[in-house]
């Protein structure tokens, strides 16, 4: 042990230099976010609760019942039931999602042709029951009424889930639908 | 003998006297201990960049006393196999022996319960009585962790109480008593105000053994978390868990005012202060006997907060090798400089 060593055991160098760093701790600000009180900003393009978009202007879903989201849905939790009307229009009948088995990777809303489906910036939706966290038709559209409410759905979906229908519109002469 | 009904009356208003003092310091070292447990969450959260505390009442006042009385309401566990009236007593003699010495404590200047002329002694003595309901504890509890916990306490309270007496032989020497109101006067009239100054090593080597001698971090072995679940009293529950907790934190309490009261001058202030800054000999002595052992308290949760625990083997290295044989120089040469001078 050298004479360095030996005053810097005998004068707690080593101890000194912590308490010094624990003691400029005590005096700097906390990092604690006070979860109910604050809350964490959320980031751009948050996944977070299911909704169905309103069409602005018929104030309808805009969901034909394609099946493509519960084609892509990984976690299988996206169910669709869909019937024949008149003319052979495809009705959707029920539409629903398995809350508590989404993994939120927003490929149903990557995948869907028509934007019909968005995830909002909601989070907080914990509940006692199941029944609450299984998504119908009604509650999806009124999720988008509650959180996406006015242009700010429109704004949102456009900005972070760009609709695959304005990219790969359908040219001139291609068949559609019969309507 | 001839007893008259003045004397008797004397002697009621003394003992009614004496009463009083029990029962105000009493309380104030079991509130101290509440908010005691508070003041250290609040440090040691915030020196690991927390909050700590802050949701019962504002900004957490309220939590010692949420703790208390959860712990109060809690489920009193029984082992099956435990040793049942010692497992009951370990507890109280714990408990009895930390409250014990705040008997002699001198808060300020005529403020004491018993004036002993051995007060020193009598610390250490009931101090060492404490060891008991440790050692009780871990056997009675028929736990290998408890038991392990309990031998490792026992070890490490005697081997650091040669060290925290030793240490503690420098101050008597100065001050030639063992009356703790008369080492505070000693230290008033003494050149130095207060016996940190030449006794500096005796307080190094009193602080160590004494963060050793109350189980604290990073001397916390017994009731070391990672290896023993919680040491001696981990078969503990509610109200008698609680007791260990009181006689933890009042131990600790006791500790800081002998540290406040041997070497940083009890209830006085150096007289160079005074000479510089007038107005600070109007302040009560209590306010300054507080804000020493409330420093000293803090100085426990700042290494609480600092330093991880030590190995046994080098804590026992720490002590017998480091500590004694320092302390016993610092004896001699106290000694010699008494003589000579």
């Amino acid at each position: 042990m050298t004479v360095k060593e030996l005053a810097k055991k005998i004068f707690f160098v080593e101890i000194v230099k912590g308490l010094a760093l624990t003691l400029s701790r005590l005096f700097s600000h906390a990092v604690t976010i006070q979860y109910p009180k604050e809350k964490r900003p959320i980031s751009p393009g948050f996944r977070g609760l299911h909704a169905f978009v309103r069409n602005p202007e018929t104030g309808k879903y805009k969901c034909v019942g394609c099946g493509l989201c519960a084609a892509y849905c990984p976690s299988q939790c996206i169910h669709i039931y869909t019937s024949e009307g008149e003319e052979g229009t495809k009705i959707v009948e029920r539409y629903e999602i398995e809350i508590l088995r989404c993994i939120y990777c927003g490929f149903c809303v990557e995948a869907c042709p028509y934007g019909a489906i968005a995830l909002t910036e909601h989070y907080e939706y914990s509940d006692y029951s199941r029944d609450a966290l299984y998504m119908t038709m009604d509650k999806l559209l009124s999720n988008w009424d509650n959180y996406m409410a006015g242009s700010k759905g429109e704004k949102y979906f456009k900005r972070f889930w760009r609709p695959m229908s304005e990219d790969l519109g359908t040219s001139e002469g291609q068949a559609v639908f019969k309507k | 003998m001839n007893i008259t009904g003045q004397e008797v009356i004397d002697f009621l208003i003394k003992v009614g006297i004496i009463i009083i003092k029990i029962a105000v310091v009493l309380g104030i070292a079991l509130l101290h201990v509440a908010y005691a447990t508070y003041f250290e969450r609040k440090v040691i959260g915030h020196m690991q960049v927390r909050l700590g505390p802050m949701r019962v009442g504002p900004h957490g006042l309220l939590q010692p006393i949420a703790d208390g009385i959860k712990l109060f309401f809690k489920e009193d566990i029984l082992p099956a196999n435990a040793d049942k009236p010692v497992f009951y007593l370990a507890p109280v003699i714990f408990m009895a022996s930390a409250m014990v010495n705040l008997s002699v404590i001198p808060f300020t200047k005529n403020f004491v319960i018993a004036n002993l002329n051995v007060g020193l002694l009598f610390i250490f003595a009931i101090a060492g009585l404490g060891v008991y309901g440790i050692f009780i504890s871990g056997w009675a509890s028929n736990s290998k962790y408890s038991f392990i916990g309990g031998l490792r306490s026992s070890a490490q309270v005697i081997s650091y109480e040669v060290a925290m007496g030793l240490s503690l032989v420098g101050v008597m020497v100065m001050a030639g008593s063992l009356n703790l109101t008369d080492i505070v006067k000693a230290q008033r009239d003494s050149p130095w105000g207060m016996f940190i100054i030449p006794q500096i090593v005796g307080f190094i080597v009193f602080t160590i053994a004494a963060v050793a001698e109350t189980n604290r971090a990073p001397f916390d072995l017994p009731e070391a978390e990672s290896e023993l679940v919680a040491g001696y009293f981990v078969e503990y529950s509610g109200f008698r868990f609680a007791l260990f907790f009181l006689g933890e934190y009042t131990a600790m309490l006791i500790i800081s005012s002998i540290a406040a009261v041997c070497f940083l001058g009890g209830w006085t202030i150096p007289w160079y202060i005074t000479k510089a800054l007038p107005f600070l000999s109007h302040v009560p002595g209590i306010v300054w006997f507080l804000l020493k052992v409330y420093l000293f308290i803090f100085l426990y949760y700042w290494l609480r907060a600092t330093l991880p625990r030590y190995r046994y083997d080098q804590l026992m290295a720490i002590g017998w090798k480091i500590l004694i044989p320092v302390a016993l120089a610092n004896i001699v040469v106290t000694g010699l400089v008494k003589i000579l001078l």
